[in-house]
């Protein structure tokens, strides 16, 4: 059988007397694509950046593509798209692009970041600096940074946040495009309706811990819904 | 070294772009050059003794803010946590960032040197060829050190008193050794310890350098 992308057993964090996480046991096939979805302060970032390598867990192992986090190879094999872009607003797109390029060691440079600017529809922009672009802009070059390397596990982290309808779309065809190429695709999001459409797995993080793990295919959208909201509802309650 | 090479153009790109640093720097210390020269009537011979003292708080306090600035920069749009993820070793990062911040702070040294001749009515001469090896093993030695220290300064909310407080106690012998050894070619005295002092200095740059090069790795894990 091949080497799961990621496995998590018995995954812990705690910052200080704050529980994140606790005794998280996941492992993902290589091309799944798996929306993880909970409440604000559920533990998504904190999961993410520890399968990122990060953030080192309290206790408990993780392992991406057979080894540790923090090892370079894996790190070559990663991108993450959340809030933080990642980018200098004193450097054109180009320039930008171009510092990734050189740090993750690209093939064909030049042509990778004409491609990547012309799928997300920069191209026209790509000497301007970086901070005179717009919130969207700048989302859609994070997505160009986060894809210029060919990575084969995308940790996107409430990557519609603050993107346009046109951009959304735009985000949603390159993903599709990343999905059937067989890349691994770990997703957290609010937005249950992109979830359904992207994913075909769904997790859902509260009480710091996983407590759901079911098939999009086999759940209506509803249940989900009902799965995600009973958490909400739950702690409201309470 | 190709992420190191990557980093230390990025970052000189930037500067030169805004310039802020080296203006900031420099203004800085023509301030302080002024206010010594103009404020205290003192005899030639005073003057002398202390100009060194005076040049190197020139270099050191203007280093700081390139030191605060070279961090500061990393932590807009979340850079710092990319250079985690980077697929490279620490110690290429530590290295970029060492070269851009040595780099800037040479290049603002040679800059205000002509004018700390000026104003303290220097006489050049061959032996202040000398003041090359002890500016670079001075300069090298408070940025080898201040750049890692930078980087565990700039995850506080109190960046630049911190970074004062973890740098001031370790880099003082450099600074004190590298005033003394200015204070001996400017005089024209130089004596048989001049060469020891500046060795010593070099054997501390080392120490720093190999220290932080090794260390950068968990100085970028949260």
């Amino acid at each position: 059988m091949a080497t799961p992308a990621l496995q998590l057993a018995k995954v812990s964090k705690d910052f200080g007397r704050i529980i994140a996480l606790r005794n998280i046991d996941l492992t993902i096939q290589s091309g799944e694509v798996v929306s993880i979805l909970g409440r604000n302060g559920a533990g998504k970032t904190t999961l993410l950046n520890i399968i990122s390598g990060v953030a080192k867990p309290s206790s408990g192992k993780v392992l991406l593509f057979g080894t540790d986090p923090s090892d370079k190879l894996n790190k070559a094999k990663l991108a993450i798209i959340s809030h933080e872009m990642f980018l200098y607003g004193n450097l054109t797109a180009l320039e930008n692009l171009e510092y990734y390029g050189s740090i993750y060691n690209i093939p064909d440079p030049g042509q990778r970041i004409a491609n990547v600017l012309a799928d997300v529809e920069l191209t026209h922009r790509r000497f301007d600096l970086v901070a005179t672009f717009s919130r969207g802009m700048t989302q859609r070059l994070t997505i160009a940074r986060a894809l210029l390397h060919e990575p084969s596990l995308l940790l996107l982290d409430e990557p519609f946040t603050g993107l346009d309808q046109h951009a959304i779309g735009m985000l949603l065809t390159l993903l599709n495009q990343q999905k059937k190429l067989g890349k691994t695709i770990l997703l957290t999001t609010h937005d249950l309706h992109t979830a359904k459409e992207l994913s075909e797995r769904y997790i859902v993080l509260d009480k710091h811990g996983i407590i759901h793990d079911g098939s999009m295919k086999e759940t209506t959208p509803d249940e989900i819904r009902k799965k995600y909201f009973s958490t909400i509802a739950a702690e409201q309650v309470a | 070294m190709r992420a190191a090479i990557a980093i230390l153009k990025k970052d000189l790109r930037m500067e030169f772009r805004s310039k802020e640093s080296i203006l900031a720097m420099w203004i800085f210390s023509l301030l302080i050059f002024v206010i010594f020269n103009f404020t205290f009537e003192v005899s030639r011979l005073i003057m002398l003794e202390i100009a060194p003292g005076l040049l190197w708080v020139a270099f050191i306090f203007s280093g700081m803010f390139g030191l605060n600035h070279s961090f500061a920069i990393e932590k807009e749009n979340g850079n710092l946590r990319a250079m985690a993820l980077m697929p490279v070793d620490g110690g290429q990062i530590y290295l970029g960032k060492f070269l851009s911040v040595t780099i800037m702070m040479l290049l603002f040294e040679l800059l205000i040197f002509p004018i700390f001749i000026i104003f303290y009515d220097l006489q050049l001469s061959l032996e202040m060829l000398l003041l090359i090896p002890v500016v670079l093993a001075g300069t090298i030695g408070f940025t080898s050190l201040g750049t890692i220290l930078s980087a565990v300064a700039v995850h506080t909310r109190n960046q630049q008193i911190l970074l004062s407080l973890l740098l001031w106690p370790l880099v003082s012998p450099i600074v004190i050794w590298s005033v003394n050894l200015t204070g001996m070619v400017l005089a024209g005295e130089v004596a048989t310890s001049f060469y020891p002092l500046l060795i010593r200095v070099g054997a501390f740059d080392v120490i720093f350098f190999t220290f932080a090069y090794l260390l950068f790795d968990f100085i970028l894990e949260d």
